[in-house]
């Protein structure tokens, strides 16, 4: 089925890849308004890794996680979640993809505002006709932090405590793969480092892969690796980034000629 | 704001093109409602012209019509004033309006008709000839098309007119007649049956539709008309002469010379000048139409409005509703404002400029769907065959138009005062901060609950004691607080259902939350607007309520009809020979009627009982007289040695059930057994056996049947008509089961017509659950991006959605079908305890039908929010506005 032949770039990190994709090609609008979001990008995100993808606002970062998610049709190319071939799927695949295989958090957290936190995290669970696994409810209401804010709804609750509701509904379902798109770009620096800590304790703990958009390098450095993009292309790569590392990479970005590559170790 | 100008206009334009599509539902609600009332106000102007064109009808082309103004109402054209007007110069005719009402009688059949004098000028004649000629001498007439079929007769053929004459003193005090008008005075004169033989002469149409409530008019010569009018005792004069003139008139006034002229031709006869009315035919027509239909048109139209008044409530809630939205939605953009300097007057007065412009703009396309509706209506009428000439066009009055136009945009502004209010409530700060949307509570709402649970628990005292007082026999009054209450706990319950509806929905929520998660996601959706639901809900329970008040009422008048039918008039055909000779003839041709299934003959006497004399008393078979009575189990208590009685009769004889009375009549005495009955025709019953002891002489004189189970009691009782006619001309035949039916059918149609114009009411609140879930799915449109980004299939999103329009609807109509079952019952006990005991009816096919409808609409309103809602990209759940 899979007849693509796999290349490994580069300072990958260790596991096989959950995630690839192959020249995978965004275009929007037509004539004078076409905009190449993304033109062709090739890049394999390792299972039970956290990665970071960066690069300056516009670059296409968002447009990248929402083809790799299936939340959005790509151009061209493709797109892999292990060996399924996403970009081939119809509406109806694609929603079982996302109960079964795919968690997402979100930059507003994007809660259900009539559902208590508890509901809040048990509903994809509840959308896939599923009985909730308690034991690995627990771990995550552990782990979170979330075990005295069950019964409170979203109004109630704190930004930061609403993303860690937001990260124990990505994973209640135990997906492959969880997307974060900028989930610390609503959060003050306290809260947004709180959030990165679990992300990454979900990743190291509970043995998750999760890929994250972001443009803040502090944010980045959290991760185990950074993908950096600009202008709809691979540019770059940094295993291991500290935020100073993320911070050069990303200056490199703008300074520098699209698509040459910066990255190396820090 | 002095000095400062806010381009509040401007505003509202922008803020009203960026949500043009939230506010069309609201407009169609407002369109719908204003249509309403157009066509009320159209229809009702149809009417009268309908009515005036009628009259108008009967005065033919003629140039004048005399008529008389006499306050005593005395005065009357007589003939030789007739012919004084016309022998004036430059009148080329004259036609007095007369009338003579007979009975046309061929082969068994007979036809009662209004006869009027062979026109004397063709334009003086609202009868045109279609066949034959114009009767030219007395003993002919020309016949109208119902008459040709209904007794099958043509021109050539002679038919007998059956009229009664009053005999004049000279000839009574010859001892021409009865023994009864002997010794009598004047008015003690009994009328002679007289018959005629009348010969065919032509077949005549109505054109103008001058006699459609008559069936058409049979034409005679005036000469005949006046001597049979005279026959019967009745003055030959006339209230209308119709005019011809040698010079047609022209303009619209009568001039002075020719209206004098006419007065003194009529005065030199006798009468007086100033009560000789000399009017144009349209004026005329015009004055006549306001005097016979006295305000009826009136009391149709404040009928009709009633119900468009109703539409434009809950066009009122839809629209209250689509502003609350708007304004919760607005609130950034109206913080803004008042950052930079907007005062609260001025967003309110910009909240309410876009609900007139909406009103206005909605009313507009109201008043045109509403002339186009009853435009076509009109084209397709004819093809009906309603009988009625009708205008072949609409006419655009300026009320028509104008009244709601003004009624449209009231409504609208009036709908958006409290959201308006709303938008000045946005604090400033909110531009700065995400802040929840302004909603008004505290204590308006403490107020609200105060005012409408004194209502509510008022208006349905007031209804409990209007039943308390229909109970007591004093409907008059028990209607008067049934209605009052009925109306003021209505009132209550519509305006406080913000408050307890909610529970209510949440309640019916707890039921379908088990069914799955869309339910769970659908249920927890309508409970998080609890006031938008609840204003949508109540929207479908006004129409729903009144729609079950009309059919439980209904079920009601029909159940006490019958029993009260059934009671009144026992049998369900009664039949009378003309004579006593004809009495087996008309029996066996009763029995050989299809869909009867008993009948017998009933004999009567005159006997004394007590010390009562001359009492007429019938006597049946006991055996065969359960098989012809509603009531078999009274007929049963017929047994030889007994007399039945009603409660009064045995009252007034002096005798209780049980008792023994003495029956006397000419061949011998009984003692009879009082057994008192409640069927009131068995009243002074008895058998054959006994009646011919006390009467050996007596004949039967009627026959009784009934009908067989399943029988259209229309159909056999004009199969019994005919086939009695046949054997007998003068047989009577009286039909309880065809007015019980005709009663039924009645109540039928008045309450299809009351459901028909509730509908309207209901569809604007359809209107308005879709209204409600589209814009919740627009304000949604983040979480359904969401809900569909975490794994819910869009056939979820579609089942969510569903579920929250069956919910607010299926609240909406449960709640209705109770209070209009509550509402029905207090009306039938208050108005028809007169008429015997009430039932309380539940109507439930009708229940079912209001549920089930109501149902589906919620089901079908959610269809295009949820289509646009499944369109939504799960990406849109990622977006950052
Ligand atoms: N729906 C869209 N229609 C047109 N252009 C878009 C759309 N979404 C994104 N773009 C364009 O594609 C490019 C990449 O966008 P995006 O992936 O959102 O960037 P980032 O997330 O890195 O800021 C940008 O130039 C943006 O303007
Ligand atoms: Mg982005």
């Amino acid at each position: 089925m899979d007849t693509t032949v796999y290349v490994p770039l580069d300072g990958m990190g260790a596991g096989s890849p959950a995630v690839r994709a192959r020249s995978l090609t965004k275009t929007y609008g037509k004539g004078e308004a076409e905009v190449h979001a993304l033109a062709g990008v090739d890049v394999d995100f390792a299972e039970g890794r956290f990665t970071a993808i960066m690069g300056p606002s516009g670059s296409g970062k968002s447009t990248l996680m929402h083809l790799l998610a299936g939340l959005d049709s790509a151009t061209s190319g493709q797109a892999f979640l292990g060996t399924t071939d996403i970009t081939r799927l119809g509406d109806r695949d694609l929603t079982a993809l996302r109960r079964d295989r795919v968690g997402f958090v979100f930059q507003q957290f994007n809660l259900l505002p009539m559902f208590t936190a508890e509901q809040n995290i048990t509903l994809p669970v509840e959308l896939a006709g599923g009985t909730v696994d308690q034991a690995w409810f627990a771990t995550l209401v552990e782990t979170l932090g979330l075990r005295d804010r069950l019964s409170h709804r979203p109004g109630e609750l704190s930004g930061g405590q609403q993303q860690r509701v937001a990260i124990a509904r990505a994973l209640i379902a135990q997906p492959d793969v969880v997307f974060a798109d900028e989930p610390t770009g609503n959060l003050d620096s306290r809260s947004g480092a709180e959030v990165l800590s679990f992300l990454r304790r979900s990743v190291r703990e509970l043995g998750r892969t999760i890929i994250m958009v972001t443009h803040d390098p502090a944010a980045a450095a959290y991760a185990d690796r950074v993908v950096l993009i600009a202008d709809g292309k691979i540019a770059g790569d940094i295993t291991d980034p500290t935020p100073e590392a993320a911070l050069a990479g990303l200056d490199a970005l703008r300074t520098l000629e699209p698509s040459v590559a910066v990255g190396g170790d820090a | 704001m002095p000095g400062t100008r806010f381009p509040t206009a401007r505003l509202t334009l922008g803020q009203m093109r960026r949500s043009a599509g939230r506010l069309t539902a609201a407009g169609v609600a407002i369109a719908i409602g204003t249509a309403f009332v157009t066509v009320t106000l159209l229809a009702g102007d149809l009417i009268n012209r309908t009515a005036r064109d009628m009259i108008a009808a009967e005065y033919a082309t003629a140039d004048l019509v005399l008529s008389v103004d006499d306050p005593e109402g005395l005065t009357r054209y007589d003939d030789a004033a007739v012919t004084a007007i016309a022998d004036l110069d430059g009148v080329a005719a004259v036609q007095p309006l007369a009338a003579f009402w007979g009975d046309l009688r061929h082969a068994g059949k007979g036809s009662y008709q209004v006869f009027v004098p062979a026109p004397s000028h063709e334009s003086l004649s609202p009868l045109e000839l279609t066949e034959g000629t114009w009767p030219a001498r007395s003993g002919q007439i020309a016949i109208p098309p119902s008459v040709v079929e209904r007794l099958g007769v043509g021109v050539g053929d002679t038919v007998t007119l059956q009229r009664s004459v009053y005999p004049d003193e000279a000839e009574t005090a010859q001892g021409g007649t009865g023994e009864g008008s002997v010794e009598g005075e004047a008015e003690m004169v009994e009328p002679v049956a007289q018959t005629d033989e009348l010969e065919i002469t032509g077949v005549t149409s109505d054109p103008y539709g001058a006699f459609t409530g008559t069936g058409g008019a049979v034409a005679a010569t005036a000469g005949d008309v006046a001597a049979w009018t005279a026959e019967e005792g009745a003055d030959v004069s006339y209230e209308e002469v119709l005019v011809a003139l040698d010079e047609p008139l022209t303009g619209t006034e009568v001039p002075a010379d020719l209206r004098d002229a006419l007065a003194g031709a009529a005065a030199a006869t006798g009468m007086a000048a100033d009560h000789v009315a000399v009017e144009t035919t349209e004026a005329r027509a015009a004055a006549k139409t306001i005097e016979q239909t006295g305000g009826q048109d009136l009391v149709f139209m404040v009928f009709v409005l009633t119900f468009a008044a109703v539409a434009l409530l809950v066009a009122g809630l839809v629209i209250t509703n689509t502003f609350q939205v708007l304004v919760a939605q607005r609130t950034g953009t109206l913080a803004l404002l008042r950052c930079i300097g907007a005062g609260t007057g001025q967003l309110y007065r910009s909240v309410l400029l876009e609900a007139a412009i909406l009103g206005a703009l909605a009313s507009l396309a109201g008043v045109a769907v509403g002339a186009v509706l009853t435009q076509v209506a009109l084209l397709v009428a004819p093809s009906f065959d309603l009988g009625i000439p009708l205008p072949s066009a609409i006419s655009l009055t300026a009320t028509a138009v104008v009244l709601p136009l003004l009624v449209g945009i009231a409504v609208t502004v009036l709908a958006a005062l409290s959201p308006a209010r709303a938008a000045t409530r946005v604090a400033p700060l909110a531009a700065l901060r995400p802040a929840d949307a302004p909603t008004l509570r505290g204590r308006a709402g403490r107020l609200r609950a105060v005012l409408t649970t004194l209502a509510t628990v008022g208006g349905f005292g007031l209804l409990g004691l209007g039943a308390a007082l229909g109970l007591a026999e004093r409907p008059d009054v028990g209607l008067l607080a049934g209605v009052a209450g009925g109306a003021i706990s209505f009132v209550g319950v519509v305006l406080g259902s913000v408050l307890w509806l909610p529970k209510v929905t949440a309640a019916m929520g707890r039921l379908v939350n088990r069914s799955g998660p869309s339910a769970r996601l659908a249920v927890a959706n309508t409970l998080r607007n609890p006031r938008r639901t609840a204003a949508t809900s109540t929207a479908l329970l006004i129409g729903v309520t009144l729609v079950t008040m009309m059919s439980t009422g209904a079920a009601g008048a029909r159940q006490s009809a019958d029993t009260m039918i059934d009671s009144e008039f026992a049998t369900d055909i009664i039949v009378a020979p003309g004579s006593d000779e004809t009495i087996d003839e008309v029996r066996s041709a009763v029995a050989d009627v299809e869909g009867l299934a008993a009948s017998t003959a009933i004999a009567g006497s005159f006997v004394t009982l007590g010390d009562v004399s001359d009492l007429s008393v019938n006597a049946v078979e006991p055996d065969a007289l359960p098989g012809v009575i509603n009531t078999p189990e009274e007929a049963a208590k017929l047994t030889t040695g007994t007399i039945l009685l009603t409660e009064g009769a045995a009252t007034s004889l002096r005798v209780a059930d049980g008792g023994t009375i003495t029956a006397t009549g000419p061949d011998g005495t009984l003692d009879l057994t009082v057994a008192v009955t409640t069927a009131g025709p068995l009243n002074r019953i008895i058998t054959t056996t006994d009646l011919a002891v006390l009467d050996a002489d007596a004949v039967p004189h009627a026959v009784w049947a009934r009908l067989a189970t399943g029988a259209d009691a229309t159909t056999v009782l004009s199969d019994v008509q005919d086939a009695t006619g046949a054997v007998d001309d003068g047989a009577m035949v009286i039909g309880p089961a065809a007015q019980a039916a005709q009663f039924r059918q009645v109540v039928d149609v008045i309450l299809g017509i009351v459901v028909g114009l509730l509908a309207v009411a209901v569809v604007i609140a359809v209107i308005g659950v879709t209204n409600t879930l589209s814009l919740s799915v627009i304000e949604r449109t983040r979480e359904s991006a969401t809900l569909r980004a975490i794994g819910l299939s869009k056939g979820q999103l579609r089942r969510m959605l569903a579920v929250e329009g069956t919910l607010i609807a299926g609240v909406g109509a449960g709640v209705g079908i109770l209070l209009g079952v509550l509402y029905g019952w207090a009306g039938s006990v208050t108005a028809l305890s007169l008429m015997g005991d009430v039932q309380l009816v539940v109507p439930w096919t009708d229940l079912a039908v209001v549920v089930g409808i109501s149902l589906v609409a919620g089901l079908v309103a959610s269809v295009l929010p949820a289509r646009a809602a499944a369109r939504t990209s799960p990406v849109a759940a990622l977006a950052v506005e």
